[in-house]
Parts: structure tokens; sequence; C-alpha cells
């Protein structure tokens, strides 16, 4: 015989056991005072109000007409309230960039640490092309140059940034960018910005700098076909090469996945520490410390003989890349760390 | 070439071929209009030499030719496209290539002086790779599944080719932008009078507006002055798709593109109407054309594109309240 086949013993207490709660023991009286001293806050509250709310809120109804006049104004203004009335040709925003502005000052001052370095190289006036080292996945550089360029070189005005194809042509993200100021990168725009005067930057590594691997990080890839070299002479503008250190960390490519790519229609997906462990919180920069390095514009030489142009071009590009491999190595050198 | 005394206007019955004919009876020396087309324009009464004629008969150029020639016409303005695409694709072709090749080779056998045939700058195609700015050197890539569109590129090939074995023509090919005005509708503005527009998920292209006001003084100009040569026929200014139905106070329904697409192959369904699935491309890329030739060639329009949207919404709204 076991203890179980036993009746339950009233000295044995279960091991769990819910102890129920006495029930609330009022009576009527309590609940009479409670009852009072409600009224009596009521009034209280009542009392303080100024005289046209306290009639609206003595009546017992809500004024729906009035609620649905406003439902209706509201609506038919929405979306024109985070819209600006005039976009450029280009179908940038110049409302929602100074809106923007508060942001991209903490992104740049506090959540980056920008160091920016020899700015008193670039030309204070006329249209001037900047050519800069792409990295990171998502064109933080590319914004960030911008605001630094517009910040801290008032003469030049905002300069537009220019996009690869594999971004401009993302659903969702192109509007956004558009707005923002980038524009595709294509001859035809470059000529048409730098031709009304205003300056433009330049990534000619493309879609292949945004893409590197950690691995392969501050190594520039080629440089395009020259079309950079080419829209500066066109255009007869100066070339300033820049040197952006730290957006390569922001989004550390570890490596990057085909297979599950294939089946999503992507050309692939980046494997960084965070973006697909976190979901799309993975997606924010991390706050790496970026160091932005200026340097002097590059005089171009006209070619002379129409069948050495393209190799004068090919020269200029490489020694180019040459150039902005070095600002990138000396921005390098004057971080501690990829955080200081 | 001085103004010619003796114009022809093929498609009068359109929007376009009534407005522009009336257009020419108000000037100073008005000249003679012929006009060609399937019903007589009722509002023209009178004022015009109106013909009543075929373009995909497959002897019109012979006919066309002699009718041209023994009226004495100078100038030609070929304006028979059709103002919605139709499923109809083998019509499409007969009218829109067919009809334009007729038109072509009778105006080479009477010896016109000056051709002006409009074009659309939706044959540069929408693409996600488009230069924001499209040239008129720019290839006309058309849109694969728009037979309108397609139908329209070669008519502007053919147009070129005959350009070229006619030198002593003046050439005039006008690509306009989607056209918009008070008294205007096709395909585009019933799309865009709906309460709730569908729009693509995700995408927000700029667009472009040419007042229809507009369109019809640079008609006017090309057939009375001279102006060979290919333009872009654009307002100033471009909107993005959001910012115009804002303006419009229209609501958007964005849907998934394959959503949309799907309900729009099924016109009875989707209830898109007369608009193939390839529309919905138009409102997805950027398909901007540059203006700059054809505002220093026929001068600043006087509408931009903000102001020839607003004046649109504008007609419309009044005709809701009348």
């Amino acid at each position: 015989m076991t203890d179980r086949d036993q009746a339950p013993d009233d000295n044995v207490i279960p091991l769990r056991r819910h102890r129920r709660r006495p029930a609330p023991d009022f009576d009527e009286a309590s609940i009479d005072a409670l009852r009072d001293a409600l009224e009596d806050l009521r009034n209280q509250i009542r009392s303080r109000l100024p005289e046209a709310d306290r009639v609206s809120a003595g009546e017992p109804g809500i004024d729906w007409f009035g609620l649905f006049d406003e439902l209706r104004s509201r609506i038919s203004t929405l979306g024109m309230r985070e819209r600006s009335v005039e976009i450029d040709e280009f179908g940038a925003d110049a409302e929602l960039l100074i809106r923007t502005r508060p942001l991209l000052d903490w992104m740049s001052g506090s959540y980056w640490r920008i160091e920016v370095q020899d700015v008193d190289r670039v030309p204070a006036t006329g249209p001037v092309l900047f050519v800069a080292n792409r990295s990171g996945l998502l064109p933080y550089d590319g914004l960030m140059l911008a605001h630094i360029v517009e910040r801290m070189i008032p003469g030049l005005g905002r300069p537009r940034h220019m996009l690869a194809d594999g971004l401009i042509t993302l659903p969702f993200a192109q509007p956004f960018l558009a707005r923002m100021g980038g524009i595709r990168a294509c001859r035809e725009n470059a000529d048409r910005t730098l031709r009304t005067g205003r300056s433009l930057i330049a990534f000619p590594e493309g879609a292949k700098g945004a893409t590197k691997t950690f691995r392969e990080r501050y190594r520039l890839k080629r440089f395009g076909r020259g079309g950079v070299v080419r829209a500066a002479m066109d255009n007869h503008v100066q070339l300033v090469p820049v040197g952006i250190v730290g957006a390569e960390e922001a989004h550390p490519i570890l490596f990057k996945s085909h297979t599950a790519a294939r089946m999503l229609g992507l050309p692939f997906i980046p494997i960084t520490p965070t973006f697909p462990v976190l979901g799309p919180l993975g997606l924010l920069p991390l706050p790496t410390k970026w160091v932005v390095v200026f340097g002097d514009p590059i005089e171009l030489c006209e070619p002379s003989d129409a069948d050495d142009e393209e190799l004068i071009i090919s020269r200029s590009t490489a020694a180019l890349r040459d150039r902005i491999q070095e600002l990138v190595d000396q921005g390098l050198d004057c971080r501690q760390s990829v955080w200081d | 070439m001085s103004a010619p005394t003796c114009v022809a206007i093929t498609g009068l019955d359109t929007y376009w071929g009534t407005h522009l004919a009336e257009r020419l009876l108000e000037r100073e020396r008005a000249p003679r209009i012929i006009g060609f087309d399937l019903h007589r324009p009722l509002r023209l009464a009178g004022r015009v030499d109106f013909h009543r004629f075929d373009l995909t008969d497959p002897i019109a150029d012979a006919e066309l030719a002699h009718l041209l020639s023994s009226e004495g016409v100078e100038a030609l303005i070929h304006l028979a496209f059709r103002t919605s695409p139709t499923v109809d694709v083998e019509e499409d072709h007969e009218l829109e290539t067919i009809g334009s090749l007729h038109v072509m080779n009778a105006s080479a056998s009477a010896k016109i002086r000056r051709l002006v045939v409009a074009s659309s700058t939706m044959l540069y195609g929408p693409r996600a790779v488009n230069p924001n700015f499209l040239s008129e050197s720019h290839p006309l890539s058309g849109h694969p599944d728009a037979h309108c569109v397609k139908n329209r590129v070669e008519v502007e090939r053919l147009v070129s080719e005959w350009a070229l074995r006619h030198r002593d023509t003046e050439v005039t090919v006008l690509r306009s932008c989607w056209a918009m005005g008070p008294g205007h509708a096709d395909y585009v503005s019933r799309y865009f009078e709906r309460d709730v527009v569908p729009t693509i998920l995700g995408h927000d292209p700029l667009l472009q507006l040419i007042h229809a006001d507009d369109l019809l003084d640079v008609y006017e100009e090309a057939l009375i002055g001279s102006h060979p040569g290919v333009f872009n026929i654009v307002g100033r200014g471009v909107l993005p798709l959001s910012t115009l139905l804002a303006l419009a106070g229209r609501r958007r329904l964005p849907l998934p593109a394959s959503v949309l697409y799907r309900a729009s192959s099924q016109p009875s369904q989707g209830q898109t109407g007369d608009r193939p699935a390839a529309f919905f491309d138009y409102l997805r890329h950027l398909w901007v054309a540059d203006g700059e030739r054809g505002w220093q060639e026929f001068g600043e329009p006087v509408y931009s594109t903000r102001e020839t949207w607003m004046s649109f919404v504008g007609s419309r709204k009044l005709q809701a309240y009348r």
C-alpha cells in the first residue's frame, strides 16, 4: 500500500493550494461615502475649467458636427503637412531638408562624431564635383557629406549626391532618397546639375563600393569608366577628392548570402552583425567614429589630341583613385579605433 | 516658307483637331482648313471643308493624295490618333501605323511643304534607370506591353525615315507629355478623376504635365511657322504623383505592383477601364522629358505643371458641382 491510495488526510497540506482572498467586506455606508467623494472631486475639476469648456463638459453629448468638420479638414490636408509645396526639378524637397537638418546635425555631431579635416582646401565658389569613396550599404555617406558641405562651406550650397542604380530603383527607398537630394548616377544628370551651377557628389566606385565586405574595407574598387573625370572636363568644374572613413563600419557586411537572395529576387542579402538578427532594427547604422578628409582640387589637363583623350582620362581617373586612397589612409591614421 | 494659305488636319473630330481648327479660324488671316475624319465635327459645320475619310482603307493614300493636291494643301498636321488605348490590337495598328504611313505617302505625292506629326514623351518609355530629363536624342524604348505606345514608336521611326527621303518638306515632330485641360478628357484624366486613385506601393515618380491650351498653341505655331525638327513639348516643373493627388484632395490607394497589374488586366474586375496594365508603369518609373528645346523654339508655356494640374482639378470640381 502506498500513500497515494490512502484517503486524503486533513493533516497533509497540499503543496499548491490557492488561497482564496477574502471578499471585500464593504458595507453600504462606505460605498455611499466613496460616491460622495467622487462627486466632490468632479465638481472641483469642473469649477477649475474655463467657462467655455465648462459648458461643453457639462453637456452630455459631443459636438458631432464640429468634430466631423474638423476631421474632414484634417483629412483633406492629410499628407500636405509633411509635404512641401514646391520641389525642385530632381525631386529634392527643400522643406524636408530644412526640417531634417537638426537630425542630420545630431547624426554628424553626436552619433558619428564626424571629424572634418582640411575643409579650407575646397574652393569657396563655383560648382565643385566632389569625388569620394563609397562605403556602407545605405547612402549615409552621401547624405553626411552633402550636409557637411552645406554647413561648412556656405558659398557652395547643398550639393546633390549621386546614387547607384541599385539604390535608386529600390521601391520605398527611391522616393525618400530623391526628396533628400539624391539623384541617379548618370552623365545626363551630372551635366544638368553642374550646368545649373550646383555642386555634386560622385562615388565612382558605385555599387561595387557599397557592397564590399568587411574584409575589403578601405580598399578602393575600380573607378567606373572615367565618367567623373569626363564630366568635370566637359563642364569645366573643379574636382575635389574626399576620403570618408567610418561609414564602412556603420554597416559592416560580414558576408553576402546569395542563395536566399535568389529566392527573393535580390542581387544578394548582406549579413551584418545586426541585420538579419535584429530584423529591421539591424538596418540602423552603428555609431562608429567618422573622419572626412578633403583633398586639394585636382587640375585636369585638357587633351590636345582627340585620340589621346581616352588615355588621359583613364590616367587621371587612376590618379584620382590613388589620391582618394591616400586621403582614406590619412583618415584611418587619425582614428584610435573604430569607435573613437 | 511663308504662312500657308491652306492647311489640312487629319483627325479633325478629336479634341485637338477641333480646337486647333477653331484657333486657326480665329487668326487674322485664317488659312483655309481641310479636315479629314470619320465623323463630321458639328461645332465646325460650315467653317471647314470636311471630308469623311477612313485612313485604314487600303487605298486611302491615293485618295488622300488626290484630295490634298486638288485642294492645294500646303501644310498638314497629323492628329488622327486614338485618345485612349484599345484592346483591339490589330485595329490599333491599322489606324496608328498604317494610317500614318498613308498620310506620309499622300503628303509625298501631293508635295506637301510642311508636315507636323503629334507624338508623345510616353514613347521614351518608363524605366527606373532613365536620366531625370530625357532629351530629344534619347532612344525611344516605348513599352513592351503597350501596343498604343509601340505603334507610335513605329510611327516616329517611319516619320524620321520619310523626312530623310523628302528633304524639301519641313517635318516637325511634337512629343508632348500628358496634356490636361478643362475641356480635355482622355484615359489619363479619367484615371485622375477617381475619388480613390490606385497607385503603386513604394513608388512615387515625378510627373510633368502640359496644359491643353499650351499644346494647342504649339500645334498652331508649328503649322503656321517654320519649325522643323523633333521637340519635347512639356510644361515647366515636375511634381511627384503623391503631391498631385494631395493637391487635388484625392485619396491614394497604394497597391503592390503585382496586384495592380493583375487587376488592370481584367478591366471589368479591376475597374481600371481602358487602361492597360502597362499604364501603371508610367506611374512607377521616371519618364520626364527635357523641354528646353521646345521652349526655345515655341516660347515658354503659359502654365507650369503645377498650374496645369490646379486648372484641371478646379475645372473638374466645377463640373461636379454643376
